[in-house]
């Protein structure tokens, strides 16, 4: 029994030194490019977690925190599409197609498989990124996808389909630091 | 031993298998849109703008409907429009200038947002105040004893309101009223005569499709014999405007009118209004990446 403990402990260990890297400040923005209106929101709360170890991949982002540059815009978009009372956050979780073997200061393309989840709808989505070892260690992830309004029921009323695009173009930019236990 | 082990397990293994917890950035996170506009129909919320916004009110009422078709239900004469420039300091504070075409008022005046409520209810109500002063500048040269002083032309108006959204489809506002009249003489386009006026605002707004509203307004002076205020409206978000229609029984426009201008019997004596809401973001640079 000792012993096995002693394994476990040692492996726990191990897990203190585990290939996961963690962020709190991510950038993540939206860019909506309808014919009469261009515009951006963006956040720089992105919560993002690599475990290159399990093959994790996770990430998610409070919708609140997101600003468009108009007080309004951002409340409108809070209470009329996007429901963040009801659905606050944005959230992706998904498993890395190959696990990259990164030297310092190589970047390499990566691709994720996972869900997506917003406005209460989650759908299967294969997300392309770079992902790059930092010279210190850390890892630097950017990636780009589109999200169709429609897909997951963010009504679009004809009214404003010149000002609200139902492409979204979004775009995350993350340092992650090795996690701490 | 065994409890260890599995203490250990429970608490060196889990959280290194899940996933991130979820936490909201700010648990105390405001209530979006209590109102749809920094106006409801003719009285001000507690809705606050962003620093260094700008809220331009468009505001407007016609003569009573009860003319009929002869005057266009109220549409052919007595006009009465309000130009409103309110300007954020903070996400407290604004200020605002306003003219209105009746008796040709400037006023201005401050809103300051106290408190906000917010969606984990550890703030129940949203509270704000607002205060400011006018001066009528309406020619009075024709009066045998002369043209009104610049103090006997001013006015002063202050309020508290207290607004709460009940539920996403309902909020309702309460707003204790006062104005005062240096000089409220006859020439001026008031029904009361006394100086001070006090009165209670009663807002509602139920929301009927994501981006429109029906909204009720309801004024009883608390201290004059004048007549109260009625009012019923829909409002509509159209793309960064705010479109107010509505029928009310006042005329007045500014603060100060609307408790001393008096109002028409409610059901014949209602007028067509309407006001306008843009609300733009100045000094916004362009966001890159």
């Amino acid at each position: 029994m000792k012993y096995l403990l002693i394994i476990f402990l040692v492996l726990s260990f191990n897990s203190v030194f585990a290939q996961a890297y963690q962020t709190k400040t991510g950038k993540a923005i939206f860019l909506s490019k309808a014919p009469l209106n261009e515009f951006t929101g963006v956040s720089e709360q992105l919560q993002g977690l690599i475990d290159l170890e399990k093959n994790m991949v996770d990430f998610y982002l409070d919708l609140n925190t997101l600003k468009t540059g108009i007080g309004l815009r951002d409340r409108h978009m809070r209470d009329n599409y996007l429901e963040t009372e009801k659905y606050p956050f944005a959230e992706f979780t998904g498993k890395l197609t190959s696990i990259p073997e990164l030297k310092s200061g190589q970047t390499q393309a990566v691709a994720v498989n996972g869900r997506f989840k917003i406005h209460g709808v989650e759908r299967d989505m294969e997300i392309t990124g770079q992902l790059q070892r930092m010279t210190n260690g850390d890892l630097s992830l950017k990636a780009n996808f589109d999200i169709l309004l429609g897909d997951y029921e963010i009504p679009l009323p004809k009214l404003v389909f010149y000002e609200l695009a139902e492409k979204q173009e979004v775009s995350i930019e993350a340092f992650l630091k090795p996690k701490k236990q | 031993m065994k409890k260890l082990l599995l203490i250990i397990l429970v608490t060196c293994s889990l959280p290194a298998f899940g996933q991130l917890e979820r936490k909201l950035a700010n648990e105390n996170q405001p209530v979006d849109l209590i109102f749809h506009a920094p106006r409801h129909i003719n009285l001000l919320t507690v809705e606050p703008l962003d620093p260094k916004s700008m809220h331009f009110a468009i505001m407007h009422t016609f003569g009573s409907v009860n003319g009929g078709i002869q005057n266009l239900f109220g549409l052919d004469n007595g006009a009465n429009i309000q130009f409103s420039f309110e300007f954020a300091l903070s996400n407290k504070l604004s200020l605002a200038a306003s003219r209105s075409s009746r008796d040709k008022i400037y006023n201005l005046f401050g809103r300051y947002h106290l408190l906000q409520q917010t969606q984990n209810e550890s703030m129940p109500f949203s509270l704000s105040l607002a205060g400011g002063a006018g001066v009528n500048t309406s020619a009075y040269d024709f009066l045998p004893e002369g043209s009104p002083s610049f103090s006997e032309r001013s006015s002063f108006f202050g309020q508290i309101m207290i607004g709460r959204r009940f539920s996403p489809k309902f909020s309702a506002q309460l707003s204790p009223m006062m104005a005062y009249f240096v000089d409220p003489r006859a020439v001026y386009q008031i029904q009361g005569d006394q100086n001070l006026y006090l009165a209670l605002g009663l807002s509602g707004k139920l929301k009927v499709t994501d981006r429109s509203s029906l909204t009720l307004q309801y004024i009883p002076n608390l201290n004059s014999d004048l007549r109260s205020n009625y009012g019923i409206g829909w409002d509509v978000e159209a793309g960064g405007h705010v479109f107010q229609m509505y029928f009310v029984t006042s005329q007045g426009l500014n603060e100060q009118y609307l408790l001393a201008g008096g109002n028409g019997v409610p059901g014949e004596e209602f007028r067509l209004g309407f006001n306008v809401n843009r609300i733009f973001a100045l000094g916004q640079k362009k966001q890159k990446w």
